[in-house]
């Protein structure tokens, strides 16, 4: 890894105190915008506020583990790196369902049997990438989003509550949620790096204004020790077969989004970054199943990297694993704190729905970029349109899907899991017919670089290749033709064989002639300068270094060059 | 390939689009020649529309900057895209070139 530039901690560097206090107690600001993900699953299973004080510290223990498992750098779990864990939204439709079926013990149960599938998946992820490309990936991201945000709507609206929102809700949702938004678009410095945190405040205050908040519901805050034991794990834990796909989708949506979030965490961290490093991230994502599987069984729900803190350290550009470990710390600290929990426990309905429609919407556009950074052809158009509508659908006639036979209702309970299943079954019947070597002849004497950039953008956006993988090998087509033919080197048509496995993109240029020179040191600015033969030198330097691995082979007279470039 | 000329208080400033391989290096390299000759001339060089360059780009880049060192001339090179940079990049020629982000800094740094 190499330092980028304006990094003032990078991962190694140990800053003063006062910036690891106050750097962590940011990520903890921020993370804490994600409890309304538990303390909706608490609200939805009618929990007393009594015990939603309980629901929050042993949260806060789950959240202060999990940022000190990703943080390690030795053993099999952590990716080293600082990237805090927030709730997952990718648990909340399986944990609703799960709270339907047996309350809150079913829940953790649950989210235990989740962490265990993510541990799974953690191991063999290399191997799904055919199944799960990241288009796939986004698509469950913004799925998510869709998730998060359409459960804020309905706290925003009272659906499903005893009676409609009344104006004074609306009005405190309105002014949270626009405190929260102009402080991210308008805002400067602190207030902007605290934006979730200060439109919660706001929210509350509103709320006590407007009388939608009375003082009965801050006696509880009152009344609450100062130091006191989290209640770890006293309301049990129950196990579902019906509920066993809704969790595993949910796992495999949690992973996949740590993927993304670490992978993000590693191209901040290195100016060098060209690829991610597989191995980090497995340990990371083990980092976060243990992280999951350690919630449920504290009693809270599942969690996931946080793509916002992320961009928080990115941003500050402090990224020292030391302030990982001091917001483990304070989060231990919080723990224990039942005060703190009871003022978090009593954050009013229209304030939660406000912060979950704020949250949903980074969570979304989160993953349209994951999608869009991938080249898209009418197939992965088809992947990513037709499961966003089955998904959409299962929302918006519900009362079809519960009429469906008993056996598939797991699979339609929600439009995650629904969408996410569809994704993975289309993407299965799109690959049929998809070649994964394309072949292209150049005719001696006449080459359009056009054409052969238009050859490689067709092959990539077929096989839903990187972007930035495919640009590299356009390069080294056109300028492997091109340096072939000016200096005479090749003669007779060329041959252009494009392949891809998921894990490499391999362009091989096949021509009548001898070895073009692909040397490992560059040439002197002189030997440049003074010669074709130099440029042809520089050329063959550029081609190797572009690549990730080169070869070459001669026989009969017919030479081929290799490039391999990584996926 | 396009180029479009024009001067700014004493700077020549060249936009250069599209390709600059093999076949549309030796225009590009003739114009260059033709500005950086001049002692004491000022050259920026805008590829912020550039598509792609090849080692041939490079090449008479190299050969313009080194005229223009015999000379006293002056060549400042701005606008590149991340794709460009990281031919720059690799190719070992970011440190060989005054590179500059925008067009105005680099008509600033030519003076």
């Amino acid at each position: 890894m190499k330092r980028p530039a304006n990094f003032a901690y990078w991962v190694d560097d140990v800053p003063p105190h006062g910036v690891t206090l106050l750097s962590a107690l940011q990520h903890i600001g921020l993370v804490c915008s994600f409890l309304p993900i538990p303390l909706a699953v608490a609200r939805e299973a009618g929990l007393t506020p009594d015990r939603m004080v309980d629901l929050i510290s042993v949260s806060m223990l789950a959240l202060g583990a999990t940022a000190i498992l990703q943080v390690l750098t030795r053993g099999p779990v952590g990716s080293g790196l600082l990237a805090p864990s927030c709730f997952s939204g990718a648990y909340l439709a399986p944990s609703l369902l799960a709270v339907k079926a047996g309350g809150l013990p079913m829940v953790f149960g649950m989210t235990i049997f989740g962490g265990l599938v993510e541990t799974g998946l953690s191991r063999v992820l290399r191997y799904l990438r055919p199944f799960l490309p990241p288009e796939i990936a986004g698509f469950v991201v913004v799925m998510v989003g869709v998730t998060v945000g359409g459960l804020g709507v309905r706290y925003v609206l009272g659906v499903g509550a005893a009676a409609p929102a009344s104006g004074r809700e609306i009005a405190v949702s309105g002014l949270t949620l626009g405190l929260m938004v102009g402080l991210n678009v308008w805002g400067h410095g602190a207030p902007r790096l605290f934006c979730a945190l200060l439109g919660i405040v706001g929210g509350y205050v509103a709320a006590a204004a407007l009388g939608v908040l009375v003082l009965a519901d801050f006696a509880r805050v009152w009344d609450a020790p100062l130091v006191g034991l989290p209640a770890v794990g006293d309301l049990g834990w129950s196990f579902d077969a019906a509920l066993v796909i809704p969790f595993a989708v949910g796992a495999m949506a949690a992973c996949l989004k740590t993927v993304g979030d670490l992978t993000t965490c590693q191209r901040i961290n290195d100016a060098d970054w060209v690829r991610p490093d597989m191995r980090s991230i497995g340990r990371g994502t083990f980092a976060n199943a243990i992280g999951s599987a350690l919630a449920g069984f504290l009693g809270s729900t599942g969690v996931n990297t946080s793509s916002a803190n992320i961009g928080l350290s990115g941003a500050t550009g402090v990224t020292s694993r030391r302030i990982a470990y001091a917001t483990g710390g304070i989060f231990f600290v919080l723990a224990f704190t039942p005060k703190i929990a009871g003022l978090l426990a009593a954050m009013p309905r229209p304030v939660m729905g406000a912060a979950l429609m704020f949250v949903a919407a980074f969570i979304f556009v989160n993953g349209l970029q994951i999608i869009a950074s991938r080249l898209l052809d009418a197939r992965r158009t088809f992947v990513i349109g037709l499961s966003f509508i089955i998904a959409i659908a299962v929302d918006i006639s519900p009362a079809y899907f519960r009429a469906l036979p008993a056996a598939v209702q797991p699979l339609v309970g929600s439009s995650l899991v629904a969408g996410m299943l569809a994704a993975v079954l289309l993407n299965l019947v799109f690959r049929i017919g998809v070649r994964k070597v394309q072949r292209l002849e150049v005719p001696a004497g006449h080459v359009d670089p056009v054409a052969l950039e238009q050859f490689l953008d067709a092959c990539g956006a077929a096989w839903g290749a990187r972007r930035d993988v495919v640009d590299r090998a356009k390069f080294n087509l056109a300028q492997s033709i091109e340096t072939l033919l000016s200096s005479g080197v090749a003669s007779g048509r060329l041959e252009v064989q494009a392949s891809f496995d998921e894990f490499d993109v391999d362009v091989r240029v096949s021509y009548d002639g001898p070895l073009l020179d692909l040397p490992e040191k560059r040439p002197s600015n002189d030997e440049i300068v003074a010669s074709a033969e130099g440029e042809r030198k520089l050329a063959g330097f550029m081609l190797r270094r572009f690549a990730d691995r080169v070869s070459a082979a001669h026989k009969g007279g017919r030479s081929t060059l290799i490039f391999h470039f990584d996926h | 390939m396009e180029m479009h000329e024009e001067q700014v208080s004493g700077v020549t400033a060249l936009a250069v689009k599209g390709r600059l391989d093999s076949t549309t290096a030796p225009v590009f390299g003739q114009k260059l020649e033709a500005i950086v000759a001049t002692p004491q001339s000022r050259l920026v060089v805008d590829f912020g529309n550039l598509e792609y360059m090849s080692s041939a780009g490079f090449r008479v880049l190299l050969v313009a900057a080194k005229r223009a060192e015999e000379v006293g001339s002056r060549l400042v090179l701005c606008g590149l895209s991340a794709k460009v940079r990281q031919l720059f990049d690799l190719g070992g020629f970011l440190d060989l070139f005054t590179i500059v982000r925008s067009r105005d800094d680099a008509i600033a740094a030519a003076k």
